[in-house]
């Protein structure tokens, strides 16, 4: 720590440099544009907190934030499931380990916009065949109302990102000793005994980073939502990140929409950081 | 030891500026001189929204250029309405503003106003049609020019018409079109219909924009300026309004709510599966994707009506205009002028607005006998014979016919919301918008 002489802050600088220029400066000029009347091409003038005041007695605003969080809450859940069962079956010995990864982990390098359109047509289309084959009327009609909309997204998050998760918790999983399970095992430890008191405490730092990671990107959630179901119907599936969009670039509100994106900024800032730090007093040191 | 260590670090921090302030200068001269050479060169630069005519626009521009040696055009084209207005903002805040872009109406005009030039002494605004210029005039001053006009109805199929037995022309009023409709319905199986219309309910601006605006802009006497300064909205011919949006979504491929442009034209119109659509001669080109004959041969336009008002008319209205920007130069403010001069009244240019770009003109002096688009040649002759209603939807407060009025109607085609909560919370968030 006492090594930090000019050449530390000489080799620190660019980054820190790239740092400001792309992260804290656009940030400190949202906050600031978030207090004024802004409308992306006057000179703004002051307003003061009629755009704090103005927000949360939005319906539009907290219905996304609230759609937000259950679609949050779900998909963490669904993914991290996922992730950890994809992780498990794969670190069996079987003979087909990596190419399996390989399957689990490609849905993964699928731009979502893309994602988001061929999974429309599978729910409009494929379920709608399928439904109408074997007479089931609950696949017919789907990303048409809200509640298959919320499943249709959760869904598709899950299938994308779980393949991502499960490398995380492969890392961890090989990193577990084998002495220990062995040794558990002779104690006379079930299989669900030995995952559930050795294994599990072990890959905690594992949920740490998924949970992390789930969390953060289901909240921020813009492009699988646009191109899935576009916020409809009637903006019923509509996320935090794309009702802001809309107030900017539709409603032409920019300052207005700037100061929904500070404070949803600092919502998912506070519940990662409070996931974060309780995750970590629950982590084991071997 | 800490001397030596020092040095050398600002050796070469001061080289690096030193190269890179070097580097920057001569730059500098360089172009400083190449501006010298021929300073007499006037460079405009365009920045616009219509994807469709896009090479058409860049052929023309270089032939401007072939015979005006001493004036240099670039375009850019950033497509679709949300995202164009957005680019244009980002290109004026990095402070490389162009010099000619496009502004939709009232509102634009209103938000724009310290950057728009005063086009009233240009050749072309003097050709503009009469109305067409309602929007962009402000205390006398012409601050736009109309790109064409656009037109929208009922677009059906003639065919499926002709073997149903049905006479596109007897249908100018509402009692007449629910009949057809009836009457196609019934024949469903034969004529190898999936529905009788296909309504875009996942469209916000078909259904809050286009078909609001038909019985709204009675309220409004038909002028874009009334709906921008008015205060409230009524729904004053409401009654008309749902009457049309029941018909259509009765008789539609359902669930509307989630089907799109793409759907409703090119997978059911197109293919003879829908026989009447509510669109504008702007999906000519994605109909001949599908089926070449029937964009050329096979469409036709029918009134939508409204009960108790006009009902054989159909809305046309200018979509876009073309502004100058005040900021600049005399000099280039000047032949950006003569270029839109040039491309609306001179001989070479008009043949280009009609053939090449296939507009609907908005100028007078043209030969409407050359437009080759069915339906733009129908809506040319709706206009002429004063069977129109305006395009008053530009003055809507911002947003509210697609994310206020467009969205209510999701919510009532779904049957989340009655029509008189429909009316009730657009009235409201109008009147909360224009307060």
């Amino acid at each position: 720590m006492r090594n930090r002489n000019l050449w530390y802050w000489l080799f620190l600088a660019p980054a820190l440099l790239a740092l400001a220029l792309v992260v804290i400066l656009p940030l400190a000029f949202g906050v600031y544009y978030s207090f004024t009347d802004w409308n992306g091409i006057r000179t703004p003038s002051f307003v003061g907190l009629e755009h704090y005041k103005a927000l949360f007695a939005e319906k539009e605003f907290r219905d996304a934030l609230w759609f937000t969080t259950k679609f949050t809450v779900v998909s963490v859940f669904l993914i991290n499931f996922f992730g950890l069962s994809l992780a498990l079956l794969v670190t069996q010995k079987f003979k087909t380990n990596n190419i399996l990864r390989t399957i689990f982990f490609m849905p993964n390098l699928i731009g979502g916009l893309i994602l988001g359109f061929i999974w429309q047509f599978i729910f409009t289309k494929v379920f709608a065949s399928v439904g109408e084959l074997i007479g089931v009327e609950a696949l017919e009609g789907w990303l048409s109302t809200e509640t298959t909309g919320f499943w249709a997204m959760a869904i598709l998050m899950s299938w994308q990102m779980a393949g991502y998760i499960m490398v995380i918790y492969i890392s961890f999983l090989e990193g577990v000793p084998q002495e220990l399970l062995e040794a558990a095992e002779i104690d006379g430890a079930n299989s669900f005994q030995r995952f559930y008191h050795v294994t599990f405490p072990l890959v905690m730092p594992a949920f740490t980073v998924s949970l992390f990671l789930t969390l953060s990107n289901s909240f921020k959630l813009y492009d699988q939502n646009l191109s899935l179901t576009g916020g409809g119907p009637y903006n019923s599936t509509q996320m935090v990140a794309m009702e802001i969009f809309k107030t900017a670039f539709v409603e032409n509100a920019m300052a207005f929409a700037q100061a929904k994106a500070v404070i949803f900024f600092l919502i998912v800032a506070a519940i990662s950081l409070t996931q974060v730090y309780i995750n970590k007093k629950r982590e084991v040191e071997m | 030891m800490k001397a030596k260590k020092l040095f050398p670090a600002v050796l070469s921090l001061g080289l690096l500026i030193g190269g890179g302030l070097a580097g920057c200068s001569s730059g500098d001269d360089k172009t400083s001189g190449e501006g010298g050479k021929d300073g007499d060169k006037v460079t405009v630069d365009i920045f616009q929204f219509k994807v469709e005519f896009k090479d058409q626009f860049e052929d023309i521009a270089k032939a401007y250029e072939e015979a005006n040696k001493d004036v240099d055009i670039n375009i850019t084209t950033v497509g679709g309405g949300e995202d164009y207005g957005a680019a244009l903002k980002s290109k004026f805040a990095s402070g490389n503003e162009p010099t000619i872009y496009n502004v939709g109406g009232p509102q634009d005009v209103a938000d724009w106003e310290d950057k728009l030039a005063d086009l009233s002494d240009t050749a072309a605004a003097k050709a503009a049609l009469s109305g067409t210029l309602e929007g962009v005039t402000k205390d006398d001053k012409v601050l736009g020019l109309p790109y064409n006009q656009e037109g929208y109805g009922f677009i059906y199929n003639k065919d499926i018409f002709e073997k149903a037995g049905i006479d596109p022309k007897s249908i100018t009023s509402y009692s007449a079109l629910e009949e057809a409709v009836k009457t196609l319905d019934s024949k469903k199986k034969d004529l190898g219909l999936t529905s009788v219309f296909a309504l875009p309910a996942k469209e916000t601006w078909v259904t809050g924009l286009h078909l609001s605006n038909v019985f709204l802009a009675p309220e409004f006497d038909q002028n874009v300026i009334n709906a921008f300064e008015s205060k409230e909205v009524t729904f004053e011919h409401g009654d008309a309004f749902k009457k049309i949006l029941d018909l259509q979504n009765k008789y539609s491929d359902q669930p509307t709510v989630s089907l799109d442009y793409a759907k409703q034209v090119e997978e059911l119109f197109s293919t003879g599966k829908a026989a009447i659509i509510q669109q504008g001669n702007w999906v000519s080109g994605s109909i001949a994707g599908i089926d070449e004959e029937l964009a050329n041969n096979g469409v036709g336009i029918l009134p939508i009506p409204v009960e108790g008002y006009k009902e054989d008319s159909i809305p046309v209205g200018v979509p876009m205009y073309w502004a100058v920007n005040s900021n600049k130069d005399e000099k280039e403010v000047a032949a950006a002028k003569e270029f839109l001069d040039w491309l609306y009244t001179s001989e070479e240019g008009k043949t280009a607005v009609i053939e090449d770009f296939k507009f609907i003109p908005a100028y007078e002096g043209y030969d409407a006998g050359k437009i080759s688009d069915p339906l733009a040649k129908e809506i040319y002759e709706y206009s002429s014979a004063g069977k129109t209603l305006a395009w008053t939807f530009m003055g809507y407060p911002t947003g509210w016919g697609q994310e206020k009025l467009g969205i209510n109607i999701q919510k009532y085609v779904s049957g989340e919301m009655t029509w008189d909560e429909l009316v009730e919370e657009s009235s409201k968030a109008w009147a909360e918008a224009r307060k």
